[in-house]
């Protein structure tokens, strides 16, 4: 692992452990509802804990907004160029679409950032909390990778085919 | 599992708001989903035998308790509370409590005497609800001010006059619940806490800085009062205003305390087992862990290296010690690897609880102090400690 | 009245809902920026002489918190200034002196500076100061952090 990211990904770890005490709370607002209160729009203000900003550089960043019942982390995955940004993109959306079966994931990210889960108590009712902690670190560490992986695969394709392409007219 | 771990009963597969005994400790009752099940409990049985379901409420039941004469009273984010009044075949009556709240009743507990109960809601309101004889009803008298927030925790004095409050909105309230022809004034003459006490009037609060308080607790022998809050502090109240607070050791935030006697506090919460907290000469500080599992700190494995995969592939490399070490061992690593996606390790050690602790209660005392108590969490268990 | 659904009741009740006002604790006054100029200075003092120790012992003290938005930020850039002067070498040690109140404190400098671009050019030196510090008291300043309500 290189010497920055882990700093990078304890502080998210340590961030999440303490975001992940969620209890659950019936909605203030609204009768026999119980919603995420992260979510809400207009609410009552104390049900929002501080958020949690963890940036390793100005490309990759996490945002962790925690509440009463629900968490949502909102990470930025590094897009160096056009390709990166393309392929970030595709790649986001395409879990995104499946977000059911991933519980946790939220079918749009907020603005300004690649991707998001949205962590509710039921979650964390359901499933061992540091194990939902591994998995977003897992996906952090994971996700650099499959992207830069992807991008080498597209550049020799497009070699492959450059070559093939202009093969013809060569004599 | 730890000594001091008496007994483990998984009772369901949904998550326990909360649990409360009868006085003489044979019923068991726990909330479970929408439904309030009643179970026979003895400390000899393998597992408590379920002898009734409570099902009336419509949504999820956030709290029960069991009043000195055995009557249950159940309340639920559907807004209602029912009194359910035990009869001689085993099952039991319910009936329904004016609460006259509009949103989730969060919480509720009986006064030490029997004949009235508080009830916290999402409506910033608590009700303290009582019997009236010539209606057949319970009824309830609100205190709306000065609360602001969602109500988690209420506790009765045992003078069964002051009733001791915390919520999200970050205030640790002490209010006066007197009604008239219930209560006696006589009880209060003494109390260090006041001379007047009109129903719904603010006694004492005390602001914990915006973290919601979890869950608050009455020493009445000594008149002091500690509560839990977000910010993962234990805080001893007494009446002349002196606060004492102290941190969590491991950090994690608090959803449940006990007294055990007048200079020790149960805490547990979020870090999944019970922490002992006790008073010196210099004041109160952690005193010991309960069923604390050494390598439960999640946190440690990071700092050695990338977290799972490494202590995975050790133990996989160990496996393999006599195979042939160079040929295709790294593709047939590679599917261990993947098999083991996920899965948890056995030999990996284990709280009793798996989940955060949301409830204490005693189970069993001698000499005033507290030696055996239950626990109730989120991963449906109910534990008994050994104090 | 056709719409009278929608009409929101609670709003004829004044004080239903905390807003984000109420919740900022009443300060007596509020701080300007030229009450904060001769700490500022002493902290210019102490950083450019190399004591990082004594500058951050100041930081932690006794944080505006009464400012306004401007004026902390004013006063985070010449904070942030100082945590990145620090060797790396150094952080284990000042942490470990610090009072847990002060570490709160400091936590909040850090998630303050991750949050701003000035701050992310730093981060790695910023993080670097986080990892210390949850080294030495775990989880502990970050869950004060959680509910303090008093910013930096």
């Amino acid at each position: 692992m290189s010497q920055s990211l882990r700093p990078y990904l304890t502080a998210v770890r340590y961030s999440l452990e303490a975001a992940l005490t969620l209890a659950n709370f019936s909605s203030q607002e609204v009768e026999r509802h119980n919603r995420p209160e992260i979510e809400v729009p207009i609410q009552s203000a104390e049900l929002l804990l501080q958020p949690m900003h963890i940036s390793r550089n100005e490309h990759e960043q996490v945002l962790i907004e925690p509440s009463v019942n629900s968490v949502r982390v909102n990470i930025m995955v590094k897009q160096a160029d056009e390709i990166e940004q393309i392929l970030v993109h595709k790649f986001t959306r395409f879990l995104e679409q499946r977000a059911e079966a991933f519980y946790i994931l939220r079918r749009t990210p907020i603005k300004g950032f690649s991707i998001s889960f949205l962590i509710t108590n039921k979650h964390t009712e359901s499933m061992k909390t540091g194990k939902l902690i591994d998995f977003i670190i897992e996906f952090m560490e994971e996700v650099d990778k499959e992207i830069s992986e992807m991008k080498l695969f597209l550049n020799a394709r497009a070699r492959f085919v450059a070559e093939a392409y202009l093969g013809e007219f060569v004599y | 599992m730890d000594k001091s771990v008496l007994s483990v009963f998984k009772l369901v597969k949904a998550p326990i708001y909360s649990h409360c005994l009868s006085q003489d400790k044979s019923l068991l009752a726990i909330t479970c989903e929408n439904k309030c099940l009643i179970y026979r409990f003895s400390a000899g049985a393998k597992q408590p035998q379920l002898v009734a379901t409570l099902e009336n409420h419509d949504k999820t039941v956030t709290a029960v308790d069991i009043s000195i004469h055995g009557r249950i009273v159940t309340c639920s984010q559907d807004r209602n509370a029912y009194v359910w009044e035990p009869l001689s075949d085993g099952s039991y009556r319910p009936t329904l409590v004016l609460l006259r709240i509009n949103r989730a009743a969060t919480c509720v507990s009986w006064a030490p005497n029997g004949y009235k109960f508080a009830v916290g809601s999402s409506a910033r309101i608590i009700a303290v609800c009582y019997y009236e004889q010539e209606n057949n009803w319970w009824v309830s008298k609100h205190i709306k001010k000065p609360i602001k927030s969602t109500i988690n925790c209420l506790a009765w004095h045992e003078n069964g006059v002051l009733l001791a409050s915390g919520g999200t909105d970050g205030y640790m309230r002490i209010f006066s619940g007197f009604i008239k022809g219930l209560d006696s004034k006589e009880i209060m003459t003494n109390s260090p806490w006041g001379s007047k006490f009109p129903f719904g009037s603010l006694i004492k609060e005390q602001y914990q800085g915006g973290a919601y308080v979890h869950d608050v607790q009455w020493r009445s022998n000594i008149e002091k009062v500690a509560y839990v809050a977000h910010d993962g502090t234990l805080n001893i109240l007494d009446y002349q205003g002196n606060l004492q607070s102290v941190n969590s050791p491991d950090g994690l935030p608090y959803r449940a305390l006990l007294w055990i006697n007048d200079h020790e506090i149960l805490c547990a919460g979020y870090n999944h087992h019970p922490v002992m907290f006790s008073e010196a000469s210099q004041g109160w500080k952690f005193a010991r862990d309960y069923d604390k599992v050494a390598t439960a700190n999640i946190l440690e494995k990071n700092t050695t290296g990338s977290s799972t995969n490494s202590s995975q592939f050790g133990s996989i490399q160990d496996e393999d010690n006599d195979e042939n070490p160079t040929f295709g061992i790294s593709a047939l690593r590679k599917f261990k690897e993947l098999d083991l996606k996920g899965k948890v390790s056995l030999e990996q050690k284990e709280n009793a609880h798996e989940n955060a602790i949301v409830g204490l209660i005693p189970y069993a005392e001698s000499n005033g102090q507290i030696t055996q108590v239950s626990s109730c969490g989120l991963d449906g268990k109910i534990v008994l400690y050994n104090i | 009245m056709s719409d009278w659904r929608r009409i929101d009741i609670d709003g004829f009740d004044p004080d239903c809902r905390l807003t984000a006002k109420d919740l900022i604790p009443d300060y007596d006054r509020e701080i300007s920026l030229q009450e904060l100029q001769p700490k500022i200075e002493q902290l210019r003092m102490l950083s450019s002489g190399g004591d990082i120790r004594g500058a951050i012992q100041l930081i932690t003290e006794d944080p505006p918190y009464s400012a306004d938005e401007n004026t902390k930020k004013a006063y985070f850039h010449v904070v942030l200034e100082t945590l990145s002067q620090v060797r790396q070498a150094d952080i284990v040690n000042i942490v470990k002196e610090l009072r847990v109140e002060q570490q709160v404190v400091l936590v909040k400098y850090l998630y303050k500076g991750m949050s701003l671009p000035e701050g992310q050019k730093q981060g790695g030196i910023l993080l670097a100061w986080f990892e210390k510090l949850t080294q030495s008291s775990g989880v502990t300043p970050i869950i004060h952090y959680l509910s303090d309500r008093r910013t930096v």
